[in-house]
């Protein structure tokens, strides 16, 4: 069996290596200007938090966290609002047109944002959005909508008939053959397609790149790629500004690998 | 129809009338709009705005940059996609024999797919410093200057795709891989069949489908990759890691043609839905073949 | 520490409330400025004065963001279609133009006389004006200069060059003569950024050329063009320039010849009053000179920038609005300025002889003159898209991934279509 103890002992090894980048910005984080160029120790010598203090207080990185968080939840809260009963209708109701609702859906999640960014520029501009969370929350929708349709549609589609027959013949309408019977069953897939909703609204930056203005609704990512630097670029504190920018993300896959890959494996099989 | 059908279709285009209506404001109709904005010269801040016709169209076809951004995109797509191909199946084999430490081993590869693409480029960025990057003190201390020299910022930016999405291959693989039953390499082996044998005859045989919707997936995303390069490089030095996406952000908002920029985004509009056409017709062969 | 300075803010704020008498309330201007950095800023006294000088009225101010680049998304988001948070701004010259064309600007000729745009300099002057109208007033003056070590110089009994090919062979000699193999010869911006567009120009002009000619045409002499960019090439090829040009914007450059490890360096007034700073490096050690022009080319010649006092065309309070920028760009803000020993140097030109002035700025007579003499970019509402479109063509010929004539010829060929598309 020691064969196989130093085989999954490599392959953890392997994976370590692989994810050094990482692990090397959360040691630039720690270390003191003067080191950052004295690499060949693998953890600083005097280890400071100078970077994240200046991080929090002298950035925008604190409020940048908070309107991040404020677009992803709302964009999600969004996309389950509208999503699931579309799911629904689209995985088990008689509607007309809905192959071409269907194509039009799974089309959508093909657009890239780079063509679909001038219009909604347009869009937002006629109606006074930018710089505000809507116009964020809005052009997250775009993409996160029809993906989580689609996503949804499958979990429904694997349920048994005959559970929501039962329901009929108990004299349930479709609402709450919805609510009591179907996403009780569905709340995993559920769960997961809200999670890589949040994070793709999190990581999302074309958008909020060119939406936003000032830290008034500058998300992470905005606020990370404009890191003021006054005179050479200051890699402790992006460092630490990066860090801080990839904990929610990283908390999230993390701790919810299960979800993942359950949400992955029926959205992607289901074709 | 029944009552109970009339009653759902009702109830149906209830449930689906909101989302219909957020699609088609935010995506559908940009989508539309994009077409017509590239038979425009529009200058928003200026007020200019007026049709053109195929004007755009005609200048790229004869642009030494568009072709030069179509060469990087399709290289940076080719080669990234094959390697996170190769290495995403290479990764998920291994995990499915790992016994010990798979939570661990999941959670050092998902690190890398986790982040945000900004904070990749910044770690990349970093990494790459002709002084102090790590790259370059592993390398042994040349001073290669990786996002600074034409002919080494491309690979440079490619490493750093793969290494971000390799983790979304594996993951596809890994999953499918779980749902093979043990029964089906029991067979094999009381069969006599080898390790190689196994891994070619029956191991790579199922995972074809779902390495066909990784391709899709990743070629897709690689076509509109944009974050990585405009923050790592910003499409230089000198136009060599210039995709066609920063091509038309950068028209599009730095010198604020929005009917040029439209344009170049109707060009790899097209490029997308092409490639999605060609793969879904691929998969759905498949389908009917197994 | 903390809460005693929230309970501070928290008193400060109740006794401005107390003070203000019920009915009259003040009318809030806000002045959006790029900060200027430490304790010597004049700019909270002049607002305090102003406010002094015009009860009634108070004055907010708000930081702009760093780089040139951000400043202009800024506005463009903030000025183009949505309401006006801020009244006056403060504006990169190149601008004014543009700005004035998208009709965010108020139109200042009613209140701004020719007379009043006389004390400044020339260039000043004529950049806020379009189409015969006043559109802001300026501010703080920049013009590109050529920095040498005039001990070096002395030293090889050399004077400051005339043309680039003298700076060359001066550069070889001291080099030869110093025997310091980390001396470079003469560093300046070639990142890709508006500064390589400034740095390019100047070598046009210094050749007899330039982008665009009086009748708008792109281009006009290629051929000339093409030199002065392979000349520029070959700065870093010869190894006269440094490599690290090609990602070198105004600090990267100023610290090089700071330390002391350049001969020449191109670059803009400000850089003087920290190459005399108390801990430099090359204190007491510095010459400034007319840029070189080129062997069979024209005189040298500085291309003119810095920055311009304007109001936004919705403002609420206009009045106030262009009397705060009337006060700042009059001879007592910029006197405060001139005073203030910050690297900025006032657009007004009787400035440069004044002795309190001169005592902050011991190089100001020396600017004075190259300020005369300077040259403007492209005026024109679509300077900014022009320089976009040519900046990654030039990065492409400094680099030496195109040669000079390939980056010139599409340059040419992009900017003749824009501008087409335009009209």
């Amino acid at each position: 069996m020691s064969g196989r103890r130093a085989a999954d002992a490599m392959v953890l090894l392997l994976l370590a290596v692989w994810a050094v980048p990482y692990f090397w910005q959360v040691r630039t984080s720690f270390t003191p200007d003067r080191e950052l160029l004295a690499t060949t120790r693998v953890t600083p010598a005097h280890p400071t938090l100078v970077h994240y203090r200046a991080v929090a207080e002298k950035s925008v990185m604190p409020r940048a966290l908070g309107n991040s968080l404020g677009v992803a939840s709302l964009t999600t809260l969004l996309a389950l609002l509208l999503g699931v009963p579309a799911a629904y209708a689209i995985a088990r109701l008689p509607l007309p047109g809905k192959s071409l609702l269907l194509l039009i859906v799974i089309a959508s999640t093909a657009f890239p944002q780079i063509a679909t960014v001038s219009p909604l520029y347009l869009l937002l501009r006629t109606l006074g959005l930018r710089d505000t969370w809507t116009a964020l929350v809005l052009a997250n929708t775009s993409f996160a909508l029809p993906l989580l349709i689609w996503l949804l549609a499958g979990f429904i589609r694997e349920i048994p008939i005959e559970l929501e027959e039962a329901a009929f013949l108990d004299g349930a309408g479709r609402p709450t053959v919805l609510r009591l019977v179907i996403l009780p069953l569905i709340a995993p897939g559920v769960a997961s397609a809200a999670l890589l909703t949040f994070l793709a609204a999190w990581n999302e930056f074309l958008f909020a790149y060119t939406f936003t203005a000032t830290e008034a609704s500058r998300t992470v990512p905005v606020a990370l790629a404009l890191f003021p630097g006054v005179f050479e670029i200051p890699w402790g504190d992006i460092a630490a500004a990066s860090i801080l920018a990839s904990l929610p993300p990283v908390i999230i896959v993390i701790a919810l690998q299960r979800w993942l890959v359950h949400g992955l494996v029926a959205g992607a099989l289901k074709d | 129809m029944t009552a109970r059908e009339r009653a759902d279709r009702r109830t149906g285009l209830l449930f689906v009338a909101p989302a219909l209506l957020a699609l088609a404001t935010l995506t559908v109709y940009p989508g539309l709009w994009v077409l017509w904005l590239s038979l425009q010269e529009r200058i928003p801040i200026f007020g200019i705005a007026h049709f053109v016709g195929v004007r755009h169209f005609a200048f790229l076809a004869v642009d030494a940059r568009f072709w030069n951004a179509t060469r990087v995109t399709l290289v940076f797509t080719g080669v990234s996609v094959a390697l996170e191909l190769a290495l995403g199946l290479a990764v998920a084999l291994a995990l499915q024999r790992q016994r010990a430490g798979r939570r661990l081993a999941l959670s050092l590869l998902l690190l890398a797919w986790a982040l945000p693409s900004v904070v990749t480029a910044k770690l990349f960025e970093w990494l790459y410093h002709p002084s102090a990057g790590l790259v370059n003190v592993v390398l042994g201390g040349h001073a290669f200057n990786w996002l600074g020299d034409p002919r080494l910022a491309l690979p440079g930016l490619i490493a750093a795709d793969v290494w971000r999405t390799m983790p979304f291959v594996a993951l596809l693989c890994y999953a499918r891989l779980l749902t093979i039953p043990p029964e089906v390499y029991e067979a094999a082996r009381v069969d006599g069949a080898g390790r190689t044998a196994t891994l070619a005859w029956i191991t790579l045989p199922l995972l074809r489908s779902i390495l066909l919707v990784a391709l899709l997936f990743r070629t897709l995303d690689a076509l509109r990759a944009f974050d990585l390069m405009f923050v790592l490089t910003g499409g230089g030095p000198a136009g060599t890691t210039e995709t066609l996406t920063v091509y038309a952000y950068r028209s599009l908002f730095q010198t604020l043609q929005l009917g040029f920029g439209a344009a170049i985004g109707c060009v790899i509009f097209a490029l997308v839905m092409l490639v999605a056409w060609g793969y879904l017709r691929a998969l759905r062969g498949e389908g009917a073949a197994a | 520490m903390r809460r005693a300075a929230w309970l501070l803010a928290a008193l400060a704020l109740a006794a401005g409330c107390a003070e203000r008498p019920r009915g009259a309330e003040p009318a809030t201007i806000v002045f959006k400025h790029a900060k200027i950095l430490g304790p010597l800023d004049p700019i909270p006294g002049l607002l305090r004065e102003f406010e002094r000088r015009n009860p009634g009225v108070r004055v907010r101010s708000e930081a702009l963001t760093w780089t040139s680049d951000e400043q202009h998304q800024f506005y463009v988001i903030n000025l183009d279609g949505a309401t006006p948070t801020f009244d006056v701004l403060l504006l990169d010259l190149i601008w004014v133009p543009e700005f004035a064309q998208a009709g965010w600007l108020l139109d200042l000729s009613p209140w701004v006389t020719r007379d009043e745009l006389a004390p400044h300099f020339p260039a000043a002057a004529a950049a806020s004006v379009w189409n015969d109208r006043v559109w802001g007033l300026p501010w703080n003056m920049n013009v590109g200069v050529l920095y040498h070590r005039a001990d070096l110089l002395r030293k090889y009994g050399l004077a400051p060059p005339r043309t680039w090919e003298e700076l060359v062979e001066q550069a070889q000699r001291i080099r030869a003569g110093e025997r310091d193999p980390r001396l470079e010869g003469v560093v300046w911006q070639g990142k890709q950024y508006e500064g390589l567009v400034v740095n390019v120009l100047e070598h046009f002009w210094a050749n007899s050329t330039a982008l665009l000619d009086e009748h708008d045409r792109v281009l006009p002499e290629p051929d000339r063009a093409a030199a002065a960019l392979a000349f520029m090439r070959g700065l870093i090829e010869r190894g006269v320039s440094p490599a690290m040009v090609t990602a070198g914007d105004e600090e990267g450059t100023r610290r090089v010849f700071g330390d002391g490890r350049a001969i020449f360096l191109r670059s803009w007034p400000y850089a003087m009053d920290l190459f005399e700073a108390a801990d430099s490096p090359v204190r007491g050690r510095v010459g400034i000179a007319r840029l070189p022009g080129h062997a069979g080319g024209a005189a040298g010649v500085g291309a003119t920038g810095g920055f311009h006092l304007a109001v936004n065309r919705r403002t609420r309070h206009a009045e106030a609005a262009v009397a705060l920028v009337r006060f700042l760009a009059g001879a007592e803000g910029q006197r405060a300025i001139a005073e203030a020993a910050v690297a900025l140097y006032p657009t007004r030109v009787d400035l440069y002889r004044d002795p309190a002035a001169i005592r902050a700025h011991p190089h100001m007579p020396r600017f004075h003159a190259l300020a005369l003499g300077g040259r403007p970019r492209p005026v024109t509402p679509y300077y900014l898209m022009l320089s976009t479109t040519v900046q990654p063509e030039f990065s492409a010929a400094v680099v030496g991934v195109k040669t000079p004539e390939q980056a010139l010829d599409y340059a040419k060929r992009r900017l003749e279509y824009m501008l087409s598309g335009l009209r």
